[in-house]
């Protein structure tokens, strides 16, 4: 049954494998642990809080929830009030650039670096 | 030579295999939504319905392929999915076809190959409206992790699909 494979097959599967690899390796090249996580609402951001303090926060917005917890200097999203809770289910991100999206309720937690940042690094984010 | 009461009966026969390819399509949709396979990244799943399209797109042609996944995905969407995820499907769906039609046409590529890249397509598009709606770009970090699993999937499918198609019975279509 293996005859029905034509080259063209295999070139196209090298050319996808190759395009998956490439995009890996671009994103395993930032692989830094972050020091905020940054929560945003429909793209536009709604707070960011320090990794070095534990805490819970609630994101509420259009009678959602999402609540996710900050431990050990990881993000995880706790409970949700979404459909589908891929969000919950999402293990813990760490490092710059990971995230946690939920899209029902459009909300995303992002690994950012506190440098640089518009918000800068003095801040506390309890103060939010 | 097609005789008038010939083109009707295989106009017919089309369509009655649509239609079942179409509450066929459905039913996989239903499986899928009740089986959600978590690996810890949002949209990775089997695309058994795929199965139903790429040999709708080999045995009947694009157009009937096409409306069998528009009709699949729009009830899938109103009955098991939700209207959002509705949207996914659509654009997913959409693009997949798109680029499935265009590698039969080339007529280079398998039946595995088509879906292959079918695969590969449909979690493009899905990715690609998911982090339209999120207005994050950042989405684009699951993009190696889907297109791994869309090659799996797709070659899954292709080879589950070139089995079956060698197996049903012609008459079915033509």
């Amino acid at each position: 049954m293996f005859n029905v494979i034509k080259k063209a097959d295999i070139l196209l599967l090298i050319a996808l494998l190759a395009v998956g690899f490439l995009f890996s390796w671009l994103s395993i090249r930032g692989n830094v642990t972050g020091t905020y996580v940054e929560a945003k609402v429909n793209g536009k951001v709604y707070g960011r809080y320090s990794l070095s303090v534990n805490r819970t926060v609630t994101v509420r917005q259009n009678g959602h929830f999402n609540k996710f917890i900050i431990k050990n200097g990881t993000a995880q999203m706790e409970e949700a009030d979404c459909k589908n809770q891929i969000c919950v289910h999402h293990k813990p991100i760490s490092r710059v650039n990971e995230s946690i999206v939920c899209l029902p309720n459009r909300v995303s937690l992002e690994i950012v670096n506190g440098n640089g940042s518009k918000e800068g690094g003095k801040y506390d984010a309890i103060a939010h | 030579m097609p005789s008038l009461t010939n083109n009707h009966t295989l106009r017919t026969r089309r369509l009655t295999a649509s239609a079942m390819f179409a509450a066929l399509a459905l039913i996989f949709s239903y499986i899928e939504a009740i089986l959600p396979i978590n690996v810890g990244v949002p949209g990775v799943k089997l695309g058994l319905a795929n199965l139903i399209i790429i040999i709708a797109l080999y045995e009947l042609d694009t157009r009937y392929a096409f409306f069998i996944n528009l009709v699949r995905i729009c009830l899938a969407g109103l009955m098991f999915t939700g209207v959002m995820a509705m949207l996914y499907s659509l654009t997913g769906g959409m693009i997949s076809l798109l680029v499935m039609v265009f590698l039969k046409k080339t007529d280079r590529f398998s039946m595995i190959g088509v879906s292959m890249a079918g695969g590969v397509a449909h979690n493009f598009g899905q990715l690609l409206i998911a982090s339209f709606v999120v207005s994050n770009i950042k989405m684009f970090l699951y993009f190696p992790i889907l297109v791994f699993t869309g090659i799996a999937s797709g070659i899954g499918i292709g080879i589950v699909a070139y089995v079956i198609d060698r197996r049903l019975p012609r008459m079915l279509f033509r």
